[in-house]
């Protein structure tokens, strides 16, 4: 049995360390946004790695946990508007996951800005980069994540 | 308590009698002192094996699943038909039932809930600390009064019964089982107006200190899965935790691994966890994970007003939504 | 020096040598209500006054997890093996004996296991003998006693105020001549004293009738008893891994892109997992088979390949078992030839 993991490689040095943001972005709508973004221009952190899912309902919050085991410094879900999901209700049923897992991981002591949720329309171009920026200004000033990291092997 | 014991007996016999179950699940004595244990009887000559008293704190819908398994049968054959099963159930009990029920994995139809009032199971380690490490010969009860005597002359000591019962029971909001078949005669506890104390002085704490108080505590563990064995809940034929592709939790003790496993695990149980206190007190470590599953019940009830086990129609929280279902935890840029 | 004697008071002391003089001492401490071998760093952490530990110390010669080797690509690299002097302090002539049978396993044959045996050959086992057995204990109806030697390098029996040390093998008369500048020598009233607590303790840990039982397990496989004991159990593992003779492990690989390790981990034969196949046939595919393999394999299997029996009577499995199956019970079933249900 084998485990293929590949550990995120920090730059640990004092100054000029970055974090490493995972977002899971639905395909319809933040995804959408994120290439919007990308087409018109607007300038955003480079420090996020954009994985793209259907549905925000498709989020296991196993994948938010396993990230961060994997050593990501924060992580960011993000789906359409409730009422505009392509699926109809896929994030509504999400919203849920997010609100009971969002508080359950502070409860443990893990910062609540290391995973953060929104929704994120396809015309919202601007308001993603914003976001991006947003998430990665809060996660910096957290440092580098340790609390469910795994050791490196 | 005896009298209690006397009707389940009776009611044991009057069930089989009647050709309405054909297995009944209760508690009979264990082989340890102040100890019981799951009994599975079959017929009303071996009712009177059946007990009740303050040690019977097993949760025995953890057997339900497993009775109302699909058998195998040849391929012309009709399927057998399900058992007929019994069950003594305290209030937590029930309402694990209930959830079995509401989840599709057990027939209600087919399980008679024989319903027991609960004033709240006895912790034999809360009882065992109080004599220190002197080896405790009798636990004898008188209304609110629990008298433990050691094995040597001079130690022993009378304690309120609320003292030494478990920390879950003190917490019981409803002691008196609801939704059950038959009703015994029998004396529950004062329901519990605080429930959530626990949780609440949990979180007043610094995240620093929630931090490394589950760290503490979850380091312990040897990953013996007794928890997930114990929990009614946890009837997946295969367990997130064992499964290889893909692999979430690896094998070994590395406290990352041990810490998702719990978490997701636990994560599991949102708005289905009765906190019957089933695996705390499974954990041969003596791992505080009540302090970790009372947390996602809080939030469920205050943010989806749902506790689980009562309704077997009621959709599950995580299986529906509102429209106007709180939101505060969107981060708007 | 083969004997000494100590007052009672002066244990920390002996301890504090124990410190002083190895790398790693494993001794009882308390946390949270329960006792477990733990290093320690000082004699005020050591509680002696415990019947019995939850977890075994099959753990400090068996880890729960260990590496056991890395690769990079496809280059392999040896875990080094240990060479720190242990001392285990504090231990049961019950889990002692396990240690004995399960050199037998790691250490006979042709593959020798060398992690068990470089953390065997590097400690000394240092028991003190039981005066206090609880209910569950049943070490004498398996070739067992509270005071047997077997598995110790030394004992220590707590007679009154004092404490006599007796050594048994090289490795322990070496440690106890490191000590002989605070140990006396006993006197023939301590000896005489020893005798007369062995055989108290013995009385303590009436023996069940188990003639024939290896007889009686041959002709048991298709018995009823199984299908109402595996009935009860959960399938939660709990009494293998604290179970000191227990040995089932799983070997799985970690990688991390181009680096990986080998582990080696417990396993139990009570998970449904342990026996599946590939093909998802499983041999033992109920709770029944699993639980009759185990005692099975404790009571007889072992028996025929080792005539060891490969159950030291501790009770740990009958304490912390949530449905209170009793081994114990269940023998006594099988001894008696009657194999109803229990």
């Amino acid at each position: 049995m084998e485990e293929k993991r590949q550990t995120v490689q920090h730059e640990k040095t004092e100054e000029g360390w970055e974090p490493t943001i995972v977002a899971f972005l639905c395909n319809w709508c933040s995804y959408a946004g994120a290439d919007l973004a990308g087409v018109s221009r607007f300038q955003y952190q480079p420090n996020v790695r954009i994985l793209r899912v259907p549905c925000s309902g498709r989020i296991n919050p196993l994948y938010i946990v396993k990230a961060l085991q994997n050593g990501v410094d924060g992580v960011l879900v993000s789906g359409c508007h409730p009422g505009d999901c392509h699926y109809i209700s896929g994030n509504l049923m999400a919203r849920r996951k997010f609100a009971l897992l969002k508080r359950y991981l502070g409860y443990l002591g893990i910062e609540p800005e290391r995973v953060q949720f929104s929704w994120v329309s396809a015309a919202e171009g601007a308001r993603f980069a914003e976001l991006i920026n947003k998430v990665v200004t809060d996660v910096k000033n957290l440092g580098p994540a340790k609390q469910l990291v795994k050791k490196a092997l | 308590m005896e009298k209690t014991e006397q009707i389940i007996r009776e009611t044991a016999k009057e069930l089989f009698n009647s050709g309405r179950v054909e297995i009944l699940i209760g508690y009979e004595k264990g082989t340890l002192p102040f100890r019981t244990r799951p009994v599975f009887i079959r017929n009303a000559a071996e009712a009177d094996r059946l007990v009740w008293n303050s040690w019977c704190s097993n949760n025995l819908a953890v057997y339900l699943p497993g009775l109302f398994e699909q058998k195998k049968h040849k391929k012309n054959e009709a399927p057998p038909l399900p058992p007929k099963v019994g069950i003594v159930a305290k209030s937590c009990d029930v309402r694990s039932v209930i959830n079995l029920v509401r989840e599709h994995q057990i027939p209600r139809q087919n399980v008679v809930i024989v319903g027991v009032p609960c004033s709240g199971m006895l912790d034999a380690a809360k009882i065992k600390a109080l004599l220190d490490n002197e080896v405790v010969t009798e636990v004898a009860e008188d209304g609110n009064t629990v008298s433990i005597t050691g094995r040597s002359r001079s130690s022993g000591t009378k304690v309120k019964r609320d003292d030494v019962v478990f920390n879950a029971c003190l917490e019981c909001c409803s002691p008196m089982p609801e939704g059950v078949d038959l009703l015994v005669q029998g004396t529950a506890r004062n329901a519990s107006q605080n429930k959530y104390d626990r949780v609440k002085e949990f979180e007043s704490m610094a995240p620093g200190e929630r931090w490394n108080y589950f760290l503490s505590e979850i380091s312990r563990c040897i990953r013996c899965n007794a928890c997930r064995q114990v929990c009614p809940n946890c009837y997946c034929k295969e367990c997130f935790a064992d499964q290889t592709n893909p692999r979430w939790v690896d094998a070994g003790d590395d406290i990352s691994d041990i810490m998702l496993y719990h978490i997701g695990r636990i994560f599991h149980q949102a708005g289905r966890c009765v906190e019957c206190d089933a695996c705390t007190r499974a954990c041969p470590m003596g791992i505080d994970i009540r302090t970790f599953t009372q947390k996602l019940a809080c939030d469920v009830k205050d943010l989806y007003n749902f506790v689980p086990g009562f309704s077997p129609e009621e959709p599950l929280p995580l299986c529906t939504y509102k429209p106007d279902d709180k939101q505060d935890f969107i981060t708007e840029p | 020096m083969e004997q000494g004697i100590l007052a009672k008071t002066d244990m920390k002391k002996f301890i504090e040598l124990l410190i002083k003089d190895h790398r790693k001492v494993f001794a009882p401490v308390s946390r949270k209500g329960r006792v477990l071998f733990t290093e320690v760093s000082s004699a005020d952490e050591v509680k002696l006054d415990y019947r019995n530990t939850d977890l075994s110390p099959k753990g400090l010669f068996l880890p729960q997890c260990e590496a056991i080797c890395t690769f990079t690509g496809d280059a392999f690299q040896e875990v080094p093996l240990t060479k720190d002097k242990q001392v285990v302090f504090g231990m049961r002539p019950c889990d002692a004996a396990a240690l004995s049978h399960l050199d037998r396993v790691f250490t006979e044959g042709s593959q020798k296991d060398p992690c068990w045996l470089a953390r065997r050959e590097n400690t000394v086992i240092i028991s003190i003998a039981c005066s206090d057995p609880l209910d569950s204990c049943f070490c004498t109806s398996v070739d067992g006693s509270p005071v047997a030697k077997k598995g110790s390098d030394i004992m220590v029996y707590t007679i009154d105020d004092t404490l006599l040390f007796e050594a048994f093998t090289e490795k322990g008369k070496a440690l106890l001549t490191l000590a002989s500048s605070f140990l006396k020598k006993p006197k023939e009233s301590a000896l005489e004293a020893r005798q007369k607590y062995e055989s108290a303790a013995v009385k303590k840990v009436p023996a069940l009738n188990l003639a024939d039982i290896k007889e009686k397990l041959r002709g048991c496989f298709d018995l009823t008893l199984w299908s109402s004991i595996a009935e009860r159990c959960l399938g939660c593992g709990v009494c293998t891994y604290l179970c000191p003779t227990c040995h089932c492990f799983d070997i799985t690989d970690q990688t991390d892109g181009e680096r990986g390790r080998r582990i080696r981990s417990w396993d139990s034969c009570q998970y449904s997992l342990f026996t599946l196949h590939a093909s998802g046939h499983n041999p033992r595919p109920s709770k029944k088979e699993r639980m009759r393999q185990r005692i099975l394999h404790k009571f007889l299997y072992a028996q025929d390949n080792f005539k060891e029996t490969f159950c030291v009577g501790c009770g740990r499995c009958i304490r912390s078992c949530p449905v209170n199956l009793d081994i114990k019970e269940t023998i006594a079933v099988l001894a008696a030839g009657t194999g109803k249900g229990a």
